[in-house]
């Protein structure tokens, strides 16, 4: 098991099959290296590194946006009138 | 006839329009540089997502971060100086004005119009097949006075879920002794198209950007209109104009402007243009700072006056359920009883918007709740299921409230010069108690409204936050909306307006400034439908002039 996503995984509550749905696992690892809890999970969540959102797909999978079940603002398309239906839960 | 269109942005685009539809050779003189291409990528990876931030930006034409601010409340509404302007960035939400709006000097506050709400009504169609707007008339007719048998070209956009939810609870039911009703909100952007119209652009897919960007262009920018210019309306980007020349009889002659070609600073060329008719169109707070600098229209010393904005107050909270916030356009619905009515007299009136996109506006969610929550320590499973708690209820109140127009609020020239050399506009603008009674008002509204919906009530103002304010001992905030307007006000006498009913200056017979500075009041609406209104009423005036 890879310390990295497992440290990621007790911390975000994501498990590590969805995380490195997101491609960006390598990314990640590299920035986070020291990093405290708080900047992980910040990043994870958010795709925020120290003020800076690094790449468009850093800002598109932020686990914020998982966890409500919708997708973050500007990044996907999911159909005239999809905000008519009752959300989904997606919490665990 | 030679035209010279002074901005290529909501007015100027339609503008510039009709008149090369109709045999007039156009140029158009815009002071941004062309839109940038990667505006999507820019947003995505942007940490505050306010609403210039995915646009080009030059030192030459610098947008409304270069205004002087000299209080001693801030106006907080941004302007875009980009080829298409602060139509690029604008939400796309298109109200009418109440026929009460254009009589606001009648109640007291503020001036009249010198034309009514049935002089602009046909504009008012007009205005919405160009655009392309979303609405049911029989829907509309409730609240505001809609021709029979008219058809918007696209038909309402579906509401959200929170609408629904909204809309279930308080439909029927009385604040104040008046009636609730949620009601579409008219969107200019494309929904299903009645018989006879082909809308420009793709159908909504709800990429929930619409301010600042639609990845998809199914939100009208002025690119639109500018892709349906005939051949004889020239476009010159990164052209800055700085003065205008009248002759002894008034008439302009000549149009000054500096052209730059670098981004990034101020290095440029000077050129002048000849024009039979001249048309500015380049936004209340420029249009105002162009007459100040060249010394014209102003006999009635009103240029630049009657500055109004509209403060925005939100409310924020929790519905009792999760709805699914952040889906679909910003606002799709609002409660519009409050717009009108006689206690207009007495405390400005205010349109409600109920907001889909969470906190996102009012407290930068869901970045905030899950810094909030992680400082509380939550982690894992626990971390996850709060903030899907915490943001799947969230729903904001969006109140525009109305700003009379008041000659102390005005625009003139700073000290302070741009990189072009070129005097900076400078604002003083002051919350009228008139709009603070009716920010209190709105507030109180909410709170009734709050506890119908049986929602946990997040709002808070607090003293070190931007727009802090007391009124009457309550703590309240304002928010911008980036509708300036009034500062080349129309009127129906030279002795105390800028423009005449046509948005032409009373001084000057071949000199035209259009847009949102015209308007004698801005009432509860977005501004920009009567904007274009206005400006189609204007472009009409011109050609039938120029047969």
């Amino acid at each position: 098991m890879d310390a990295f996503v497992e440290l990621s995984a007790e911390l975000t509550g994501f498990s590590a099959e969805e995380l490195r749905s997101t491609g960006l696992v390598e990314q990640y690892r590299a920035l986070a290296d020291g990093a405290s809890e708080a900047e992980i999970i910040e990043l994870w969540y958010t795709g925020v590194w120290r003020g800076v959102i690094p790449t468009e797909r850093a800002y598109a999978e932020g686990l914020a946006w998982k966890a409500v079940g919708v997708a973050a603002p500007g990044t996907s398309a999911p159909g005239f009138g999809s905000w008519e239906r009752r959300p989904r839960r997606s919490a665990r | 006839m030679r035209a010279v269109v002074v901005g290529a942005g909501f007015a100027g685009s339609l503008v510039a329009k009709v008149l090369g539809d109709n045999g007039f050779r156009v140029l158009v003189l815009e002071a941004g540089a062309e839109p940038n291409e990667d505006a999507v990528s820019r947003y995505r990876t942007a940490l505050v997502k306010s609403p210039l931030v995915p646009f080009r930006r030059t030192a030459a034409a610098p947008s409304s971060d270069y205004v002087v601010d000299t209080g001693p409340h801030s106006l907080a509404s941004p302007y875009l100086r980009m080829n298409g302007g602060t139509g690029t960035a604008w939400t796309g939400i298109t109200p009418r004005m109440r026929p009460d709006d254009f009589r606001t000097g009648d109640l007291g506050r503020g001036r009249n119009w010198p034309l009514s709400y049935d002089d602009l009504e046909p504009s008012y169609r007009a205005a919405e097949w160009e655009i392309g707007i979303a609405a049911d008339a029989d829907e509309q007719r409730r609240h505001v006075p809609i021709p029979e048998g008219y058809r918007y070209p696209m038909h309402a956009l579906p509401r959200t879920f929170l609408d629904d939810a909204i809309a279930s609870v308080v439909d029927g039911q009385r604040i104040d002794g008046r009636e609730l009703l949620v009601v579409g909100t008219p969107q200019a952007r494309n929904g299903v198209p009645v018989d006879g119209y082909h809308p420009d652009g793709q159908l909504c897919a709800g990429f929930a950007s619409c301010v600042p960007v639609c990845p998809e262009g199914a939100k009208y920018t002025p690119h639109r209109t500018q892709r349906r210019w005939s051949s004889t309306v020239e476009l010159r980007t990164r052209c800055a104009v700085n003065r205008l020349h009248a002759d002894e009889f008034g008439r302009i002659t000549k149009v000054d402007y500096q052209r730059y070609e670098d981004d990034t600073s101020g290095r440029h060329t000077r050129h002048s243009v000849e024009a039979d008719v001249v048309v500015l169109a380049a936004h209340a707070i420029e249009n105002a700072k162009l007459l100040l600098l060249s010394g014209l229209a102003n006999s009635s010393d009103q240029v630049g006056r009657n500055l109004m904005g509209h403060p925005v107050l939100l409310t924020w909270g929790l519905m009792p359920h999760p709805i699914g916030p952040f889906r679909g356009p910003g606002s799709t619905t609002g409660i519009e009883t409050f717009r009108s009515g006689p206690e207009r007299r007495e405390r400005a009136p205010f349109r409600i918007e109920i907001g889909n996109w969470g906190w996102g506006w009012s407290a930068g969610s869901p970045g905030s709740d899950t810094a909030e929550l992680v400082a509380a320590g939550l982690r894992g499973t626990a971390l996850r299921q709060a903030v899907a708690e915490r943001v799947g209820r969230q729903f904001t109140l969006q109140i525009e409230v109305e700003q009379e127009a008041d000659p102390a609020n005005r625009v003139t020239l700073a000290a302070e010069r741009d990189a072009l050399g070129t005097p900076r506009p400078s604002v003083h603008y002051a919350l009228s108690e008139y709009a603070k009674d009716g920010l209190l008002a709105s507030k109180r509204v909410s709170d009734r409204l709050f506890e119908m919906l049986g929602a946990e009530d997040h709002t808070a103002y607090k003293p070190d936050d931007g727009h802090y304010f007391e009124h009457n001992g309550e703590p309240l905030r304002y928010w911008g909306a980036g509708h300036s307007g009034g500062t080349h006000v129309m009127g129906s006498s030279p002795r105390d307006s800028v423009v005449d009913q046509w948005q032409r200056c009373w001084d000057h017979p071949n000199l035209y400034a259009v847009g949102c500075g015209s308007m004698p009041s801005l009432g509860t609406s977005n501004p920009s439908l009567t904007m274009a209104a206005l400006a189609l009423r204007t472009a009409d005036h011109l050609v039938s002039r120029a047969r």
